[in-house]
């Protein structure tokens, strides 16, 4: 189909910019360069163009495979996106790549095996950040009183770390956005083992993390007029003969007392901790969370959703909206009081989770809810079902896909 | 147990129920009450932790200077936050504290107070209609209860000032009559209720004015409804499909509003087997069944002029020789063909044949459908909220707020392409199931392919028919989840 030197016409369908640009980069491989996108676009579409298809060409990781027949082909080394405006296109998308960049980041962090990242790595990843003028901070819980956090990571070998990234784009009074996310380099479920089959793909139980790093990259690679703070709960869930038992009684960094009767319910362990932190010290003007949290919420929303929790209805129209526009859907689910009932303990001021036929998904939320402080406007993403995909989507092929990065960099504006 | 309403007097013997506001302010009764007493109730409630809260209930035995054997507190919370609901709650939980007592006569005190949003009668009906829900007892099969356990309540007197209370509360009565059966061929075990036996319930609204017809099998094989009785085959009982008919309106062929229930009166599973530990609870498969009945009881009873159509699929799904196998593909009567992978996802094989009828016979200007479709809905929404999906937004909001005003919520969740392609076969139209991501949601995808154009919404009550706690109005057990709900869907939007 290919001839050497001879335009090749390309079909593609009626749709906006962004979404073409994915489309272009579906029909790419294997195309000799230089490839010329002419559709009559304007410097807007343009760039949103040039954005869809950066963010589509990703390449999952292929780092540790030798190069085999089946690989996907080369790109082309340039596309040329023509429009009567290049300098302005140029200028809005050097507001879009880093973007991309991130998304891409996070995808990487995913897709990576827990030996390779670990806690340390994870760090090291945020520190790197520095070089675009982010502030990160790592803080050790056990000296923090982060007590939750220390307690899921403590049967690895590998130290637990809440990892703090700030970025001041905006006067220093005015209040940030503060992104938390869930970041298990690797869960097995601890003594409360998962089974077997399909447990590497628990390398990705740092999807949260890596959508709150990715946008921070977005973030700060933009330059965006903006204060966010991304805050990281980062640790290794392991069993041992010094790893956390169930039954365990905890003081979390907020006071309250929880008898982790499944040490498999670690993540809203690490983000009780994380969140009651950030209320203290960060000022959120809003807080949201994401995390890899629930199987449960796979099982309501499947792999087409992520689950919204919030505790202001503004917040919740508002993240909705934006997930409509970056393809990145939501779907609310309940806060409820009476999920309290599932998870009381005798012992202590909470479980972590009940047993048995319970809503697992709104369970968690409602723990969440617990750490946070009610003048807090807070929102709650369970990812779970989103972060990785097992057929291409939109703007990523199969595998990890970055999921909110984009939502938390629309979300910060500036 | 008789209700009666009657002027406001002071009670003098029995139990007697009295309201208090938040901050422990006394309605007139209580203290009057107090007043006879000597400030022994107010005494009381300060030794105690009952402030009014709404709720909160204090007992205080054989008070001096009293001639009532027991007064009860109950806290009514603010004045104007009090509601159709909370006044439900008040007759309620004050009934549920001398239910067992010992007291023949019982009489709740439905003072005036001031802030009171809703008007004086509608307050007495609604705690006359709670304390009559909160008085339902499924008891029919112990045969040597003490007398101390049984409920000694035999007269209930609604004290009120309104004099239109009593005709306020006859068409909640006539819903009661409805939850009351829905709880009752929710709770018999599927010895007693089974498709047979279940439409011969049906059969007896004819006395209220519902027309009910019966397909039997070889009727429904004759309409082609190859995925009904595919679930039914393997039982030595005859499956059912029951119509109920209530014309009410003033155009007596104005389309209908139909209501489908699913009704496994039992459900072993079939040949994909369920475990056994918790089995018995799959008597209560007809929970939706049961609650299209109480709503047509309900609808008849209060003669709501209104055209409904109840529609039943009545089956139950059993292992034997003659069962149906995973991986039999059944013809619909919508003509669409199904691989039956799991033959315990039988619902909605039930309801897609039941749907199409009902489209089909009745045209009907909007179908909702009721089911304890998905132990996937158990864990994502537990027992606070039944699943709402819908193919249009304005039914389910209408059905949203008719769930919030009668305290039996809706939580809508998503449907979509991405969802519906999880039901691709390699050999039919369908599989009947869609793997277990979004478990919910695939079984509300199955459920659109036989509805056509029709304003459709599905209702998963699984986590809702039946509760493992008592609350205010409803002692654990079959809740009748959706009666009360359809009714007020009817009052709201579909009645003349």
């Amino acid at each position: 189909m290919l001839i050497a030197h001879q335009p090749v016409l390309v079909e593609l369908a009626k749709d906006d910019p962004r979404r073409r640009g994915a489309a272009l980069a579906a029909l790419l491989p294997g195309c000799p360069g230089p490839v010329s996108v002419d559709l009559a676009l304007s410097a807007a579409d343009a760039a949103q163009l040039a954005y869809g298809l950066v963010l589509r060409a990703y390449r999952p990781l292929g780092k540790y495979r030798a190069p085999a027949d089946d690989d996907p082909l080369p790109w082309p080394d340039r596309v040329l996106v023509l429009t009567d405006a290049p300098e302005a296109a140029q200028g809005l998308f050097d507001r879009l790549l880093p973007v991309a960049a991130g998304v891409h980041l996070a995808r990487d962090l995913v897709a990576e095996p827990g030996n390779h990242l670990g806690p340390a790595e994870l760090a090291a990843q945020a520190q790197a950040l520095e070089r675009l003028g982010v502030s990160v901070e790592l803080l050790d819980p056990t000296v923090h009183g982060l007590n939750l956090l220390a307690a899921v990571g403590q049967g690895s070998t590998r130290a637990p770390l809440l990892a703090v990234l700030r970025w001041q784009g905006s006067v220093a009074e005015e209040k940030p956005l503060v992104l938390v996310g869930k970041g298990l380099t690797f869960d097995s479920g601890g003594l409360s083992i998962k089974p077997a089959e399909h447990m590497e793909e628990m390398k990705g139980d740092m999807g949260g993390a890596a959508a709150v790093l990715g946008a921070m990259r977005a973030i700060a690679g933009r330059k965006a007029k903006a204060n966010v703070v991304g805050v990281l709960a980062i640790a290794e869930n392991m069993p041992g003969g010094g790893a956390l038992r169930p039954g365990d009684v905890i003081r979390s960094y907020k006071g309250l007392t929880v008898e982790v009767v499944d040490t498999d319910a670690e993540g809203r362990l690490v983000l009780a901790d994380a969140l009651a932190w950030a209320c203290d010290h960060l000022r959120p003007a809003l807080l949201v969370d994401a995390a890899t949290l629930t199987g449960a919420v796979v099982r309501v929303l499947g792999r087409h959703h992520a689950g919204l929790y919030a505790n202001r209805d503004t917040l919740a129209a508002r993240l909705l909206k934006l997930g409509v526009a970056e393809a990145e859907p939501l779907w609310r689910l309940p806060l409820s009081a009476r999920c309290d009932d599932d998870f009381r303990s005798d012992v202590a001021d909470w479980k972590n989770c009940g047993w048995g036929p319970v809503p697992d998904n709104d369970d968690a939320a409602r723990f969440l809810q617990h750490f946070v402080d009610t003048k807090v406007p807070w929102a709650h993403l369970d990812i779970a079902g989103t972060s990785e995909a097992d057929e291409d989507q939109l703007y990523g092929p199969k595998g990890a896909t970055g999921f909110a990065v984009r939502l938390f960099d629309a979300l910060a504006g500036g | 147990m008789k209700i009666s309403f009657a002027k406001p007097h002071l009670p003098t013997e029995g139990a007697v129920i009295v309201g208090v506001l938040d901050n422990k302010v006394f309605t007139p009764t209580a203290t009057a009450l107090d007043d006879l007493a000597g400030g022994g109730l107010k005494r009381a409630v300060d030794a105690s932790k009952f402030t009014g809260k709404k709720d909160q209930t204090l007992t205080v035995l054989a008070p001096a200077g009293c001639k009532v054997n027991r007064v009860v507190l109950v806290g009514l919370g603010k004045a104007d936050a009090i509601d159709a609901l909370a006044a439900q709650s008040f007759g309620g939980t004050g009934l549920a504290q001398v239910l067992t007592s010992g007291d023949a006569s019982v009489a709740i005190a439905v003072d005036a107070v001031p802030g009171l949003k809703i008007s004086e009668a509608d307050f007495a009906a609604n705690v006359a209609f709670g304390a009559r829900l909160r008085s339902y007892r499924f008891d029919k099969y112990f045969t040597k209860e003490k007398k101390e356990d049984k409920p000694s309540v035999k007269k209930l007197a609604i004290l009120t000032a309104a004099p239109t209370a009593k005709n306020a509360f006859a068409p909640l009565d006539a819903i009661a009559d409805g939850v009351f059966l829905t709880r009752d061929v929710v709770s018999e075990p599927a010895n007693v209720i089974y498709p047979e036996s279940l439409a011969a319930e049906c059969k007896k609204l004819a006395d209220l004015g519902v027309e009910v017809e019966i397909l039997g099998e070889k009727q429904m094989k004759k309409l082609g409804m190859g995925s009904l009785l595919g679930v039914g085959q393997g039982s030595d009982r005859e499956s059912q499909l029951v119509i109920m008919r209530w014309t009410g309106a003033k155009d007596k062929n104005a389309a209908p509003i139909a209501f489908i229930g699913k009704g496994v009166c039992f459900d072993t599973g079939g040949i994909s087997i369920k475990p056994a530990a918790g089995m018995e609870d799959m008597k209560w498969d007809m929970g939706g069944a049961g609650a299209v009945i109480g709503a047509m009881m309900a609808l008849a009873g209060r003669k709501a002029p209104a055209n409904v159509v109840g529609v039943v699929g009545l089956v139950e799904n059993m292992p034997s020789g003659n069962a149906q196998r995973p991986g039999d593909v059944v013809t619909s009567m919508s003509g669409q063909t199904i691989e039956v992978i799991n033959t315990d996802a039988e619902g909605r094989l039930v309801l897609a044949d039941a749907l199409w009828y009902t489209k089909e016979t009745y045209k009907p200007k909007a179908m909702v459908d009721l089911a304890t479709l998905t132990g996937a809905i158990i864990i994502s929404l537990g027992g606070e909220y039944a699943g709402l999906f819908a193919n249009n937004d304005k039914l389910a909001e209408r059905l949203t707020q008719a769930g919030k005003a009668v305290g039996e919520p809706l939580w809508r969740l998503p449907m979509g392409d991405a969802y519906d392609k999880q039901l691709k076969s390699d050999i039919a139209d369908m599989k009947n199931v869609g793997g277990r991501e979004g478990g919910s949601i695939t079984a509300a995808q199955f459920l659109k392919r036989f509805v056509g154009d029709v304003a459709w919404a599905h209702l998963d009550i699984a986590g809702t028919a039946w509760s493992k706690k008592d609350t205010a109005t409803c002692a654990k057990g079959a809740t009748a989840f959706g009666v009360r709900l359809l009714d007020q869907l009817v009052a709201d939007h579909y009645q003349d």
